[in-house]
This record gives structure tokens, C-alpha cells and sequence, in this order.
């Protein structure tokens, strides 16, 4: 099965921002500039989640992948503030290609179990935030800040039984953070499923996006930070981003090394025998 | 001279944005279809795909959108099916409940999870195996061949070794029919319009006899 290296665009008020532990969010720029740059360097997919939506009780996502779709080309993954069926129609007439489900279906069961049944399992993604709580794997909602009673992997069966098409995990311990991936989660969860599994958290070189392609079972590697201050300098240098973005983030992420350039990722996961696309 | 007009059917729950980008990329005027239209002035009618099948069908009848895509097929235009819109041109598909299709083509759909696949729901790049014949230029066929292209089913038709097959692809083991061909339609199971610029790449070299 071919692994996909997939890029998350976290969408705060039409800004990409960027945080640690799905928090301490600082805007980064236009979610617009990354998005093309990132598919001019051949990224698989493209993760676009509004950060906020689910707490405002909104969804805004449609104006941005509406602009995004006539220089992207490759498959747009649209989450946050999912709801309704009304929601996900918006969602795929506004240049979505499958939609992503966390807080809507984690307080609605019956949702899911509806937008599986109207647009067909592969539409439908689960997005799940997980929270290490003295070895206690917990479900969060509205971008982890609402803790919930949900065992995460009981909560991974019971939404692969509704018959979703993929699961996004993101691990809020190592979120942003730039320490690696929780490799025992990933492979732990990753095991217990027959559908794809998406990994999320924690990557800081490619080496980090290695060792979670080649230890788990995961369908692909999600990378939100690394890839953002790679590109920053750049698209920042080019006065794409302007004043809007916080150069902050430059000093903290060079000091880490923390930064992965997509073309040089690919090169480096096929040299080591990682099944990824190639062109 | 005029671009192409291409007519994009519009089932409410498709990916209806991406497809007309793409379309339009390439070349093509677009209009979206929500209801029975008169065919004759379009150059090319598009039934794009993502979605359940019986919901599918049973939306193509309600908005009687059914004669609209029968007539294109009856009257030879050029049509082009995507992913699910591939698997609606075949005869049946057990997709929640067994449901009755369009019949352009008599094989019937199958669930990948009767059989020994990697995953029951495929999402993601996958090469594709094309037939030297489905390209307007022979030179076409090594720019493809063996390409990725984004796939997203949990459905396939299975290999026949019918005529009309062109491309066929694996799941695990299993062999199934990625591109058809019959006349002047054409159907993918992958998505074209997300498959980066091989796909964009690949529906222009499809449509070429439009641009020429």
C-alpha cells in the first residue's frame, strides 16, 4: 500500500496559525500560499481544518477551499464544525473531496452513521484527538479543548463499525511539539483497523516521518508544523504573508532544526524503501 | 474559436467544485446540471462521482437528471464517468442495498471486503495498467502508463478481460477495472481532477479530439 505524506492547514479566521498541543495558536499567513506551494512540491493531500468552528458553532472554511481548488489539484480533506448533512453538501460544493468529522459525531453518533449512509464511507473521514492521561488514551472535541469519557481505542472500533472511510489521529501530547510521533499509539491503533489511518503530531525531521511509515502500520503521515517553517521563510521573503505573519516561530524553528521540505522528504523515504508516490 | 462545453452532473454529493476546476484547467467552458436539460449544446457531459450508489441512482431519477445522462449515452456524446460515476454506467451494485444502474455496461459492482484486499476502503495514489489503445497518441501511453493516480472506493468492477477494459489496477491481489472505455465514453474509477498534474495531464490527452 502506498503511504501518503499528507500537509495539515490548521485555519483560524482565514489565517493559517499554528500552536502546540492544538493550542497557544499564532497566525503564520495566507492558508492559500501554503496550500499551492505545497502542491507545487507534490504533496498527496491536503488536510484543511478550521480550528475554532466547532467552539463558534461555524463553518468557514468554504470561501478559502473555494480559492484553493483552482490551483490544487490533489484531494482536499475539510474538517472542523462538521454537523449536519447541509455541512458536508457546503463542504463538496466548495472544493472539499472527502470531510472530516470530530466533535459532530462525537456528540451525535447518529450523524455519522447518516453521512456514511448519503455520501458513502469514503467520504467520510473521523477526526480524533487523543490525550495521554497517565497511560490513558482520552477523546478531546473542539480542537482538545473539551475532555471527553471517551476511551480513544474503543472510540476507533465503534467508528469503524459506522462504517467510516479513513481515521485522522492526532496525538495532542506530541502535537506540535516537534518530538517525533507516538510510534506505540500509532502502532498499537493502526493494528486494531481494516480501514486507513492517518498519523498526526509530533513530526520535526524526515527521519521522524521514517520511523512512523516504517514501525506502524499508519496509510500516511501528517505534517503540519515542519512543513509550515520550511516554507515560511520563503513565502515570507517573497512579502506573500506580509505583516500577517509572527517570524517568531523562524527563530524557535531553526534553533530546533525543525523544518521538513516536502520534495526533500519524498527523496529521502524512497531511498529508504518507503512505498510512497513517485512521479 | 470556442472552448468546449462540458456539463457536469450534479448529484449534491459530489466534489462538483473540483471537477469543474479541473475541467476548466484544462480547456473547458463548464455548467453545472442540476435537472433534464436539453444534451445538444454541450460538447461533453461529465458524471462525476462521490457518493453512496443507491443514493446516486435514486437522485439521478427524482430530478429526472436520468434521461439527461441516458440520452447522452443513447445519442453517442461524449461522456466521461469518475469514480462513482464510472460505477453507475454498470448494470447493479450491492453498495447497502442492491440497486440497479445505469447498464451501459452489463458487469455488476463488487465489495472489495469479500475479498483478500489490503483495505476494504482503498483511499489513495495507485498505479494504473492502461491499454496502448485507450490514448488518442501512442506517445501518451508512456507518459501514463504506471502512473499514480488518487483512488477513493470501497467498490470495484472486477477484471473480465471485456474489450472495453483499459486500465485495470490492484488491491492486494485483487485486479480490478480502472479505466473503460466503449464509443465515446470513458470512465475512470480513480479522480483525474486530484491525481496532481498527471490527472489534469491525463484529461487533457483524453479530450484531445476537442482541442485540435
Amino acid at each position: 500500500m502506498i503511504k501518503r505524506i499528507i500537509a495539515r492547514i490548521d485555519i483560524k479566521n482565514n489565517f493559517l496559525v499554528k500552536g502546540m498541543h492544538l493550542e497557544g495558536l499564532r497566525i503564520l499567513g495566507y492558508p492559500e500560499f501554503f496550500s499551492k506551494k505545497y502542491f507545487e512540491e507534490d504533496i498527496d493531500e491536503i488536510i484543511f481544518q478550521d480550528v475554532v468552528a466547532s467552539l463558534y458553532k461555524r463553518n468557514q472554511l468554504s470561501e478559502i477551499t473555494s480559492k484553493v481548488s483552482k490551483d490544487v489539484f490533489v484531494p482536499l480533506i475539510v474538517g472542523g464544525g462538521i454537523r449536519s448533512i447541509k455541512d458536508i453538501e457546503n463542504s463538496l460544493i466548495n472544493g472539499a473531496d472527502r470531510v472530516s468529522i470530530n466533535t459532530g459525531g462525537v456528540n451525535n453518533k447518529k450523524f455519522i452513521k447518516e453521512a456514511v449512509n448519503i455520501f458513502g464511507s469514503s467520504t467520510i473521514n473521523i477526526t480524533i484527538e487523543t490525550l495521554n492521561i497517565n497511560g490513558n488514551y482520552k477523546v478531546f472535541t473542539d480542537s482538545g479543548r473539551t475532555e471527553t469519557n471517551i476511551d480513544t481505542f474503543e472510540w476507533v472500533k465503534e467508528v469503524e463499525d459506522y462504517g467510516v472511510g479513513e481515521i485522522i489521529l492526532t496525538s495532542i501530547n506530541n502535537e506540535g511539539t516537534g518530538k517525533g510521533y507516538d510510534l506505540k499509539l500509532f502502532e498499537k491503533i493502526s493494528n486494531k483497523l481494516s480501514i486507513p489511518l492517518l498519523a498526526h503530531g509530533g513530526a520535526r525531521n524526515p527521519d521522524d516521518v521514517y520511523k512512523l511509515l516504517n514501525d506502524t502500520n499508519v496509510d500516511g503521515a501528517v505534517i503540519a508544523s515542519a512543513f509550515h517553517f520550511n516554507y515560511f521563510k520563503e513565502l515570507y521573503e517573497k512579502k506573500k504573508i506580509e505583516q500577517t505573519g509572527s517570524t517568531n516561530f523562524l527563530n524557535f524553528s531553526e534553533k530546533k532544526n525543525f523544518s521538513i521540505n516536502i520534495k526533500d522528504l519524498k527523496k529521502y523515504l524512497i531511498n529508504k524503501k518507503i512505498d510512497i508516490r513517485s512521479l | 474559436m470556442t472552448k468546449p462545453l462540458a456539463a457536469i452532473i450534479n448529484l449534491n454529493t459530489n466534489n462538483i467544485l473540483s471537477i469543474r476546476r479541473a475541467l476548466e484547467f484544462v480547456g473547458f467552458r463548464t455548467e453545472i446540471i442540476s435537472e433534464n436539460t436539453n444534451i445538444d449544446k454541450f460538447d461533453m457531459i461529465v458524471l462525476p462521482g462521490v457518493g453512496a450508489f443507491n443514493c446516486a441512482m435514486q437522485r439521478l431519477e427524482e430530478t429526472s437528471l436520468i434521461k439527461f445522462v441516458n440520452e447522452s449515452l443513447n445519442k453517442e456524446k461524449y461522456f466521461m464517468g469518475i469514480c462513482l460515476g464510472m460505477q453507475l454506467l454498470f448494470s447493479e451494485s450491492p453498495e447497502f442495498k442492491k440497486t440497479k444502474g445505469l447498464s451501459f455496461f452489463s458487469e455488476k459492482i463488487e465489495n472489495f471486503n469479500k475479498f483478500n484486499v489490503n483495505k476494504k476502503t482503498f483511499i489513495g495514489w495507485n498505479q494504473v495498467k492502461f491499454n496502448k489503445n485507450f490514448f488518442i497518441e501512442d506517445e501518451d501511453f508512456l507518459n501514463f502508463n504506471e502512473k499514480y493516480f488518487y483512488f477513493v472506493h470501497s467498490y470495484f468492477v472486477d477484471c473480465k478481460n471485456q474489450k472495453y477494459e483499459y486500465g485495470t489496477s490492484f488491491n492486494g491481489t485483487k485486479e480490478f477495472v480502472s479505466v473503460v472505455k466503449r464509443s465515446n465514453v470513458i470512465a475512470f474509477q480513480f479522480h483525474p481532477e486530484k491525481s496532481g498534474l498527471t490527472g489534469l495531464n491525463l484529461l487533457k490527452a483524453s479530450t484531445k479530439n476537442f482541442f485540435s
